[in-house]
């Protein structure tokens, strides 16, 4: 066989095995395609959601995974997918969320996740439900309520903006920029929600994202907070099942298969090392920066605009017993170097089962950065990780039974939106080239997993269309709560007003 | 309402665990139907089905039940597959005294254990469709045995008075009874039976192509317009404003616990049960206790607080309690608005 040539051709090929790659698929193989599945990881399936190696503690062995531990509410299309085919597990759904802020003084918690999503209070004010609890009030202090207005600007903007849908770019703003003159703790809080969501600090947040990151989990609804823990790892729990029911169904995985560049003609080429496939249509869903990488290397496009993939550090340690209470989950903020916590013998079926039979307990703690942190030696960021830590459970100093560390590679996306021109969108500039994944333009509001999963369809879609196949119709999103629903209906019908106002004067 | 005052202060602290309002027997998981969209029993996993316990036994079961709880659902599977069903029945009220008895069957066995309906308060019978010819396969059986479920509940429908039951039916929509499912409310009007639809669900999940169906959002909303202006049926409208969207709701698992035939208590609910992932299981059976207070407390020893809500099986006989008891207000605005919800309380929701 000549050099360049195919070693076999296929209809449809998908680039990449995570919940983008594998949601298209899957919507492809129920209609009875069969598409190439090609991923680069030579052992694990899943992208961000994939399992990881086994680490041994004590006898017992616990899989790693990258640290995505479940889903929200409002990730419909993800769970109407994984029933439909009898793969949704029972999830663990979450009881809590702690708030950990520290500063000059010293460490306060409270607990906050279920004030805002059983909330009394109709969403947007839902808050509110935060200051009936006595320790919320421990937190802040009367400079934080004096400078509420700041906050209650910014949520109220989020009700008036959707930048997805309104294709508002915000070039340039951050949420840094939204949160410079806001008080400490109130700063704080904030920041650390958005730093469990986009895995970075304020500066680096674009403040559309931020936004739409607001609507989607929480300004609009209450119950868009309630989130819900997977039984296991999420190999083991979503993507190992999907990626079965895909083979199953006549689809073809292959792993370790690393796409360098593409190359169009009368088919495209995929070149993969040394090993070269065809097909008529692909699908390219892989994360933000190896897409701009094959996108790169094939077209030599330099212009066009990929959001951010970020790296982060997650940090495992294992006791011989238990914190003596708390909830399950939380985040750091403040000055910490650590960022988020799960206590995984409260959410993993495994790991509850060596806590039942040894008494011991298990912490996953989150570093999203910044860089100089991320690049610290292996010691230096345990030793500062654990020192910090024994500063809010004093009680298990002494325990510690394991240790691990792991770096995650610059996977995960930090939401953003390019301008039309220069962002890629599910349908391309270049003919039978769909994108899929969660850094992909497209005006509908989900995030991360349940935007893989939706866009994985609707690229399935665009390629089901040009062979007169029935497409697949996605699921709504829940409408916004009704008091709030009028707000923003108020709020858009205002802006409207005003520009046309504009408009006619010039 | 003493139950209902203390779960409402319990709400108030926070405590998740329940006191129940109904308990909920299945006598037997054997079945002689074989519906489609059944992912718990149904002929095909009679195989598998736990044997049913010997009258003796079940009244001792019934006997730890009815000393916490006076409100009973006897179900299965098939409850009239129970060799010893009607004498169970029969003894459960008159021996037992349960204050409140349901049953809820296929209606195919009616005939032959019609004398055990007059020790029941309630009848429910499974009909999702008029039309025999599409329902048939659906439920996995031939067209004549079809067609003799749709005669028995006629027949039992006009033996109301007599016998001294309620009769009501529940039906499942699915995408492909939709279409019938305006008949069958119009079935149940002429013949003077409540009618409830739960939504099918898939996993635990309401399955896909309800969610994406207008048709189907369609319809709720017309049953809620036709319940407000009284039509008979079951459940709320804070409900049936659930289905709509499916929004995530506020699940009381606890409220509604669940017995199988061989006596164990499923903690807190089916799906956490079958699950057996640490959150919820078969922690004590109640043929080694004397006290429904003792097996509760056995199961709270064992899984503590039920966990915060999996808003996700989406059935009638999870969302109505738990919406009943957490939503007071809800329910008082509906009581005083709609007189057509004055037929409901808490004990008397369509289980599924």
């Amino acid at each position: 066989m000549p050099p360049d040539e195919p070693s076999r051709q296929d209809d449809v090929l998908i680039i990449g095995a995570g919940m983008a790659g594998l949601s298209a698929a899957l919507h492809l193989v129920e209609r009875g395609l069969k598409p190439l599945v090609l991923e680069a990881d030579p052992r694990f399936i899943g992208g961000r959601l994939a399992s990881g190696e086994e680490v041994e503690v004590g006898g017992w062995h616990f899989r790693l995974e990258h640290g995505v531990h479940g889903i929200w509410s409002q990730y419909r299309n993800l769970q109407s997918m994984l029933a439909r085919h009898h793969l949704r597990p029972v999830f663990t759904p979450s009881q809590e969320e702690l708030w950990i802020y520290r500063d000059s003084h010293d460490t306060r918690m409270a607990s906050v996740g279920s004030a805002i999503r059983y909330s009394i209070f109709p969403a947007p004010v839902h808050y509110i439900q935060l200051f009936l609890r006595p320790r919320f009030w421990w937190m802040i202090d009367l400079r934080d309520i004096s400078r509420m207005f700041h906050v209650w600007s910014l949520l109220i903007m989020s009700v008036g903006i959707d930048p997805f849908r309104e294709d508002q770019p915000m070039e340039g703003l951050t949420l840094g920029d939204a949160v410079k003159n806001w008080t400490p703790a109130i700063r704080a809080f904030f920041i650390g929600l958005a730093r469990s969501g986009f895995s970075t600090h304020a500066e680096e947040i674009p403040l559309s994202g931020f936004l739409a990151f607001l609507r989607f989990y929480t300004i609009l609804r209450r119950d868009a907070w309630a989130f819900s823990y997977l039984p296991e790892d999420g190999g083991r729990s979503v993507t190992e099942p999907l990626a079965d029911k895909v083979r199953e169904l006549g689809g073809e995985i292959r792993l370790g298969k690393k796409v360098l560049r593409l190359e169009r003609g009368s088919i495209w080429k995929v070149y993969c090392g040394e090993e070269i496939f065809s097909a008529k249509q692909i699908i390219l869903a892989v994360d933000a920066s190896a897409a701009s990488s094959i996108i790169k290397n094939s077209f030599n496009e330099t212009d066009l605009y990929f959001p951010r993939s970020l790296a982060n550090d997650i940090i495992r340690l294992w006791f011989d017993c238990a914190p003596k209470s708390g909830p399950e989950s939380g985040m750091f903020t403040g000055n910490f170097v650590m960022h988020n916590f799960f206590w995984l013998d409260r959410i993993y079926a495994s790991y509850r089962k060596w806590n039942k039979a040894t008494g011991g307990s298990a912490i996953e703690v989150h570093v999203y950065g910044p860089p100089d942190v991320l690049q610290k030696a292996d010691v230096a960021l345990l030793a500062q990780v654990i020192t910090e830590f024994y500063q809010v459970y004093p009680e298990l100093r002494g325990h510690l039974i394991h240790q691990h560390l792991q770096r995650n590679a610059a996977t995960h996306t930090l939401p953003s939106l390019g301008s039309k021109e220069r962002h890629l969108g599910i349908k391309t500039r270049w003919t039978n080239l769909f994108c899929a994944g969660d850094w992909v333009r497209d005006p509908m509001p989900s995030f991360f997993l349940e935007r893989a999963c939706a866009t994985g369809i609707k690229a399935a879609n665009e390629v089901l269309k040009t062979r007169g196949l029935n497409e697949w119709p996605l699921v709504d999103y829940l409408p916004p709560e009704s008091f709030v629903g009028w707000i923003e209906k108020l709020m858009v019908t205002g802006r409207k007003r005003r520009i046309a106002k504009r408009n006619a004067r010039k | 309402m003493l139950s209902y005052a203390s779960n409402l202060i319990k709400l108030a602290r926070n405590d998740r665990h329940l006191n129940p309002s109904v308990a909920i027997y299945y006598v037997t998981t054997q079945c002689n139907l074989n519906c489609a969209y059944c992912e718990d029993f149904g002929a095909r996993r009679n195989d598998h089905a736990e044997p049913p316990l010997p009258l003796h036994q079940a009244m001792q079961v019934l006997r730890v039940i009815r000393s916490g709880v006076d409100s009973l659902f006897i179900t299965g599977g098939e409850p009239f597959l129970h060799p010893d069903i009607d004498e169970l029945l029969m003894r459960a009220k008159h021996e037992l005294k349960f204050r409140e008895m349901t049953l809820i069957t296929n209606g195919f066995l009616l005939p032959k254990h019609a004398t055990a309906l007059s020790a029941i308060d309630r009848l429910i019978v499974s009909l999702d469709s008029l039309n025999a010819q599409s329902w048939s396969p659906i439920i996995g059986i031939p067209f004549a045995s079809t067609k003799s479920i749709h005669a028995n509940i006629r027949n039992y429908a006009e033996c109301q008075k007599e016998f001294g039951y309620q009769m009501m039916v529940n039906a499942v929509l699915s995408p492909e009874i939709l279409s019938g499912a305006e008949a069958l409310l119009e079935f149940c009007m002429e013949h003077h039976l409540l009618i409830s639809f739960s939504p099918q669900a898939v996993n635990n999940w309401v399955r896909y192509e309800l969610m994406v169906s207008s048709e189907y959002r369609a319809f709720i909303e017309k049953l809620i317009a036709y319940k407000k202006h009284g039509a008979p049926i079951a459940g709320s409208i804070a409900y049936l404003q659930t289905l709509i969207n499916f929004q995530p709701y506020d699940c009381y698992p606890t409220l509604a616990p669940r017995i199988m035939p061989n006596g164990d208590l499923t903690y807190p609910c089916r799906p956490f049960e079958k699950a057996n992932n640490g959150q919820g299981g078969r922690p004590v059976n109640l043929l080694n206790v004397k006290t429904w207070d003792e097996a509760w407390s056995k199961a709270y020893t064992a899984y503590g607080q039920p966990p915060h809500t999996c808003h996700s099986c989406f059935q009638q006989c999870y969302i109505e309690p738990s919406l009943m008891q957490s939503h007071p207000l809800t329910f008082l605005h509906e009581y005083l608005l709609y007189p057509s919800s004055r037929k409901g309380n808490l004990r008397t929701y369509a289980a599924g």
